[in-house]
């Protein structure tokens, strides 16, 4: 019996030690369980492109004529991105390829909480053929991919 | 010539060199046979004499005795034409066609000398005067073109006939060539000697003219005295024993020992042959070792041994030049067929190789010499075939009708698979339609297009040779529509 008695307050510790364990274990299992949500959230892209054309003109901050074919007489052409929303600053790259070769690269800086951008190309006789602008993020992922053609 | 140049000069023999020898001597070898015993012969040698000067003269740097020597050699070719049409067309027209290949004729051993001393006797004591020529050597064609040909087996009674006095052909020479007598009532020159002997008649001078052109056996048979005279070698033999006419005639023709005259015969064609032999080596020595000539030749280069996965996707060059020396006649013969240029492509890997073209890489037929290589090396791209799928961009041209804009366009396929090599592919990445015309679009449609492939050594697949191109036309919004 004395020894049962004597044996009673060290059951009643290792009994709070489980438990205390249970607990941890748990916290630990949630823990875990929204660890990988976190790590979603990283890599959450940084804007949505909710836009892009290539279009004749930019006017009041809208593309005008969006098309697939310009004539070079026309004197420029433009690649209008909209991002919409922005979640932090970050930058965009406008890609201008005459068939596959890269003519023309434009970094663009979007800002929070919606941007709106373009860049633009003068176009001469000797540019007449197919051409594609590529928008890409800063780690080099292709957004879209415009495709148009300059014509007499 | 030093030992060195002594062995270039028999090394590298190829079999087709020791056939052309051969056959060519055999040629020179029938043309003596053919003519031999005339004075065509005598003349070819000359010719061949004065070329082997005018060679000579040439090697010395004789220009006007080579100038010389090639006009004489040139207008003495006329000249054997034209001298000597009879003989050669006698060769020509009594030979058969064995003759003219492989038969090789005796000489008078058949003349039947018997027939002839029993005829010429017969003359003789009936005071017949008579003139009959044997040929020998050198042939009588080209000295006495005029008489009747006759070609009638000998005999006693056709002798005395063609000679007796009244018939028609009596009063000129009989030819008799073997067992036959060819000719009759024939005009010998007459002899210019003027210390002939004033009891020779015309018979005489005509028999000593012959002979001092050729080595004929002339028989004469004089009229008034009924002698036998045998003239040969420009001397007159008169015979005043009837039994030993035979037995000269014999003598003069040869034909008294036959076995020693064939083997006299015999060791002759084979000097002839051995002559005709040396005169071809040497002429095509001369020819194939003498001078020696530079030509360039573009070889193509022909790569071995690739792995059947890989492809040549491009090379740097296709063909290499090649500088080679070699006797002229050689390089004159060459085709381009005998020379290659083969290059293993073992070891080789994807993407570019280096390769080194080397004398070990080129076959040259024996007797030509390699001497530049140029380029001596070669670039070689090699891929392995790889499938890659694109996007379709269509390609226009011209241009739509004012105030039309095209808003849209969709391509159908979006995308095609293409074939090729791997290194290639990775640096397509679009695959365009061939240009379309804009100035027929006026509203929205499609168009069925033809893909462009470039590189062309990019495969497309089958079933998307063609594409279709929808497109969507509207008119361009003017800058007051926008405004407001």
């Amino acid at each position: 019996m004395i020894t049962k008695d004597s044996n009673m307050p060290e059951f009643n510790a290792r009994k709070s030690f489980f438990e205390l364990s249970r607990f941890l274990l748990f916290c630990g299992l949630v823990g875990f369980l929204f660890m990988p949500a976190g790590v979603s959230l990283a890599d959450q892209p940084r804007m949505i492109l909710a836009n892009a054309v290539v279009c004749e003109r930019i006017s009041n901050f809208r593309p005008v004529n969006p098309a697939v074919v310009f004539s070079v007489s026309q004197g420029e052409v433009f690649c209008f991105s909209e991002f919409d929303p922005v979640y932090e600053k970050t930058a965009i790259f406008h890609n201008w390829y005459k068939k596959d070769k890269l003519i023309f690269s434009m970094r663009l800086v979007l800002s929070v909480p919606k941007w709106s951008c373009f860049s633009r190309v003068q176009m001469r006789d000797a540019d007449k053929g197919p051409w594609r602008v590529e928008i890409r993020d800063q780690e080099n992922n292709i957004l879209k991919t415009l495709r148009f053609s300059m014509s007499d | 010539m030093t030992m060195e140049q002594l062995a270039l000069l028999f090394f590298g023999w190829r079999w087709q060199d020791i056939l052309d020898i051969v056959f060519n001597a055999y040629i020179l070898f029938r043309l003596y046979v053919l003519f031999r015993g005339t004075n065509v012969l005598r003349v070819i040698m000359a010719v061949v004499a004065m070329w082997i000067i005018g060679r000579s003269a040439n090697a010395m740097g004789l220009v006007i005795t080579n100038w010389v020597m090639q006009g004489v050699i040139t207008l003495a070719t006329f000249i054997i034409i034209i001298v000597f049409r009879n003989e050669i067309s006698g060769v020509v027209r009594t030979r058969s066609f064995g003759f003219f290949l492989w038969e090789i004729p005796r000489t008078q051993n058949n003349t039947p000398v018997r027939i002839i001393t029993d005829a010429v006797v017969k003359l003789a004591r009936s005071k017949i005067g008579a003139l009959i020529v044997i040929p020998l050597k050198t042939g009588v064609d080209s000295i006495i073109a005029s008489g009747t040909d006759i070609n009638a087996s000998l005999s006693r009674e056709m002798l005395v006939n063609i000679f007796w006095p009244g018939s028609p052909l009596h009063d000129g020479a009989a030819v008799i060539q073997g067992a036959k007598i060819t000719r009759a009532g024939t005009i010998l020159p007459l002899s210019q000697n003027r210390h002939l002997a004033s009891k020779y008649g015309t018979r005489h001078r005509a028999a000593l003219g012959l002979t001092e052109q050729s080595d004929a056996l002339v028989i004469v048979v004089s009229e008034e005295r009924g002698r036998v005279s045998l003239v040969k070698d420009n001397r007159i033999h008169e015979v005043r024993d009837s039994d030993k006419i035979e037995t000269l005639i014999k003598q003069y023709t040869g034909g008294h020992e036959p076995v020693k005259g064939m083997r006299r015969q015999t060791r002759e064609l084979l000097v002839a042959a051995m002559v005709c032999l040396l005169c071809t080596t040497g002429l095509w020595l001369s020819f194939s070792r003498g001078m020696e000539t530079l030509a360039n030749y573009d070889v193509p280069i022909e790569f071995m041994n690739s792995d059947k996965k890989m492809n040549i996707i491009d090379a740097s060059a296709s063909k290499s030049r090649l500088l080679i020396s070699g006797a002229r006649p050689l390089i004159n013969a060459l085709t381009l067929d005998q020379i290659s240029i083969k290059i293993s492509l073992d070891g080789t890997a994807v993407g570019k190789n280096k390769l080194a073209i080397t004398r070990q890489n080129i076959q040259l037929p024996p007797g030509i010499r390699l001497k530049n290589i140029e380029p001596d090396l070669v670039e070689v791209i090699l891929d392995v075939m790889a499938e890659k799928r694109v996007p379709v961009q269509a390609d226009f041209s011209g241009k739509l009708p004012d105030g039309l804009i095209m808003t849209s366009l969709r391509v159908i396929p979006e995308t095609v698979k293409i074939t090729g090599g791997g290194l290639i592919l990775d640096t397509v990445t679009t695959v365009f339609t061939e240009k379309i015309p804009l100035e027929k679009l006026t509203t929205s449609g499609f168009v069925n297009v033809a893909l462009v492939m470039s590189p062309a050594t990019l495969q497309l697949d089958e079933k998307h040779k063609k594409v279709q191109i929808q497109y969507t036309i509207s008119e361009r919004k003017r800058n007051d529509d926008i405004e407001s």
